[in-house]
């Protein structure tokens, strides 16, 4: 596809054109980042680390009406989104974009999901290369690179004075033609490549997959868990701030007779997640609900879709209060595996 | 500050003992300024505890964190104690317990550690950035010296310091059963200064901050979570038969959920910040249980988790109660 530029001054310029898209960017609120509506171009900054809440929500709100209805009536009105309605994410992670391509799997699954899928269509997908990866970030380990191109239908570059824009997809094309770009050269292409290539040798950590989907299931019953989930607060800041996770309930509310059936995500760290009516609980501890976030994602989630359910963009080792470490966990299973077959 | 070798050789001796089943402490964390907190149960992982200004998190709040699931037929309940060490502000969440009678005084090994001040996390990025390696810390009567992964930065205390820390009226445990170290000069006070700045704006300005931070909560419930003082079994923010509180995220159950919170704070609230401190979008909580303390204290001349034979606040009623709060 293309190769396209603009100068760093022309980012509101660039984003002005975008006349037939409602446009997504990074928004702070104190030092908290997450995607919102554009309403003033001139105030979107590309420089920044990454988003405190992950742009999952784009696709997969936090709260989202189904459809509506009257109490006592049996017509329903449905939300789904609009498909054509385009929309355009401009500075998204690769890490969140390769996680939307993880979910895909679940959403089209055996019920294709129409709010999700028509989000996904209707959304071009404009990614920011890493150039200075966070201290927690782990995407190589992952299927992930800073310059990963998987799920994006367009990357820009940060050279410094200026942005390149590599297109991947039509619809990247759409949107550089949109945003009226001007064409790169040979010159910028190769300086991005170059940026890549040194991002990805300045993330510092790492953890080699290898055996673990297989691996975990042998530590199902095993003590090793409770050496994290002793000091797990049971709270959702992991699950809620990870791109992949994708678990809802879904409820009913009603203002007088004016009702909605929501979905809202929900979390397997919760004790009510898997409460059955009856009262009993099936992971009734932080144990087996510790177990169940990490198992999913490294080992259950792979099972069925064949990928690992974690592009290694290090929010739930940020944000843990309690220094559950995901890398350390998934390090520390191997020599807990080795360990009990010694003793065995 | 502490010996740590005295610290783990007491862990390691009362781990010991036929009477406790864990102990609740710090360990070096993974990564970062803050340590993470340890829950041991065996004498031999006793070399893991550490103390220093990295161990900002209050061990109090992982007593009642721990599940008690159902006996089987024929077996005991395990009734052993839970050695927990505090720092002087960690010690009232205990005080509070005991007073609220969450447990008995006898099924807690207070081991205490008198503290000149915890690193707040939000700081120290601030001030030398995030980082991936291992931090250490000291603390002085004027500095804190950060090592982060061999390489040593200092810088004054009131700059990196949890501002509990700088306002700290109990340096020194209020309850324990061992002291580790000697017990500290009290270095600072606390006049109330955060909440007249709050309170100099306009109903307007309240409005629209509260609208600003709420909007960002995501219901995470870490602040609940990690509350010391919120130890119900069943919250009625989660309970979901009857549900009191939409599992919808908007302002209004947003602010629904962070004001009922604050009420059941109420004169209860001891004040380690780590509803704050774990907000991972940076809710000013604290600016809500700070007004309710003041009011507490200027009301009901009443300090919640210092006393341990105190009554609870609002079960107690004095005739010359004030009654202008009620409309």
């Amino acid at each position: 596809m293309g190769d396209y530029k603009f100068a760093k001054d022309k980012l509101a310029e660039a984003l002005s054109g975008l006349t037939d898209y409602e446009v997504f960017a990074p928004a702070a609120v104190g030092d908290v980042l997450r995607f919102k509506v554009v309403e003033d171009p001139a105030s979107v900054s590309l420089d920044y680390d990454n988003t405190t809440v992950p742009p999952k929500e784009l696709m997969f709100p936090q709260t989202e009406t189904l459809f509506k209805y009257r109490l006592g009536q049996t017509d329903i009105e449905p939300t789904v989104p609009d498909a054509s309605a385009k929309r355009a994410v401009v500075g998204i992670r690769p890490c969140d974009a390769l996680a939307y391509t993880i979910v895909d799997n679940l959403y089209g699954w055996d019920f294709p999901d129409p709010y999700y899928q028509q989000r996904r269509e209707a959304t071009t997908l404009v990614g920011l290369a890493c150039s200075d990866p966070c201290a927690n970030c782990f995407c190589p380990s992952v299927g992930g690179a800073p310059a990963s191109e998987k799920g994006l239908d367009a990357l820009i570059f940060d050279l410094g004075d200026a942005y390149y824009v590599k297109t991947l997809t039509d619809k990247g094309e759409e949107f550089a033609k949109a945003a009226g770009l001007e064409a790169a050269g040979d010159a910028e292409a190769k300086a991005a490549a170059k940026q890549g290539e040194e991002a990805l040798g300045k993330v510092q950590r790492s953890i080699d997959t290898a055996g673990i989907p297989e691996h975990l299931p042998e530590l199902y019953d095993d003590k090793f868990w409770e050496q994290f989930s002793d000091r797990c607060l049971s709270c959702g800041i992991c699950t809620f701030l990870c791109p992949t996770c994708h678990c809802f309930d879904i409820q009913d509310e009603s203002e007088g007779f004016d009702s909605r059936r929501a979905r809202m995500w929900d979390t397997c760290m919760f004790a009510e997640y898997t409460r059955h009516t009856s009262g009993h609980n099936p992971r009734p501890t932080r144990k087996e609900r510790t177990r169940n976030r990490i198992s999913h994602k490294y080992s259950y989630f792979p099972e069925k879709f064949d990928v690992i359910a974690c592009v290694g963009c290090g929010r739930c080792i940020n944000n843990c209060p309690v220094n559950i470490d995901i890398v350390d966990i998934l390090e520390k299973s191997k020599q807990a595996g080795a360990k009990e077959a010694k003793t065995a | 500050m502490v010996d740590e070798k005295k610290l783990q050789d007491k862990a390691r001796e009362t781990l010991s003992r036929d009477d406790v089943r864990r102990l609740i402490g710090w360990k070096r964390s993974t990564y970062g300024y803050e340590a993470a907190p340890a829950v041991l149960t065996d004498a031999s992982e006793a070399d893991q505890l550490i103390f220093d200004p990295t161990c900002v998190q209050n061990p109090a709040s992982f007593i009642s964190l721990e599940e008690k699931k159902p006996v089987p037929r024929g077996q005991e309940p395990d009734t052993r104690k839970i050695a927990v060490m505090v720092k002087g502000c960690d010690s009232r969440a205990i005080v509070q317990q005991l007073v609220e009678k969450a447990y008995n005084r006898d099924d807690v090994v207070v081991l205490g550690i008198p503290c000149i001040g915890v690193i707040d996390r939000r700081k120290a990025e601030k001030l030398f950035g995030e980082t991936g390696k291992q931090v250490k810390a000291k603390v002085d009567k004027e500095k804190v010296a950060v090592d982060i992964g061999g390489d040593v930065k200092t810088v004054d205390r009131k700059d990196i310091l949890m501002d509990k820390c700088l306002r700290c009226r109990y340096p020194n445990p209020l309850v324990s059963d061992f002291l580790l170290g000697d017990e500290v000069e009290k270095w600072a006070d606390d006049d109330f200064a955060d909440v007249d700045e709050f309170e100099k704006m306009t109903p307007e300005e309240k409005w629209k901050h509260w609208d600003e931070q709420l909007s960002k909560c995501i219901r995470c419930y870490s602040c609940k979570s990690v509350c010391p003082m919120c130890y119900c079994v069943e919250c009625v923010v989660t309970q979901q038969k009857p549900q009191w509180t939409r599992r919808s995220t908007d302002i209004s159950e947003n602010a629904a959920y962070h004001l009922q919170r604050a009420w059941h704070l109420a004169g209860r609230c001891i004040e380690c910040m780590e509803c704050q401190r774990v907000c991972p979008v940076d809710i000013p909580i604290m600016e809500l249980n700070r007004k309710m303390t003041r009011e507490v204290k200027e009301m009901f001349d009443y300090e919640p988790g210092v006393d341990a034979e105190a009554e609870p606040l609002l079960a107690s009623y004095n005739p010359q109660d004030p009654e202008d709060y009620i409309m």
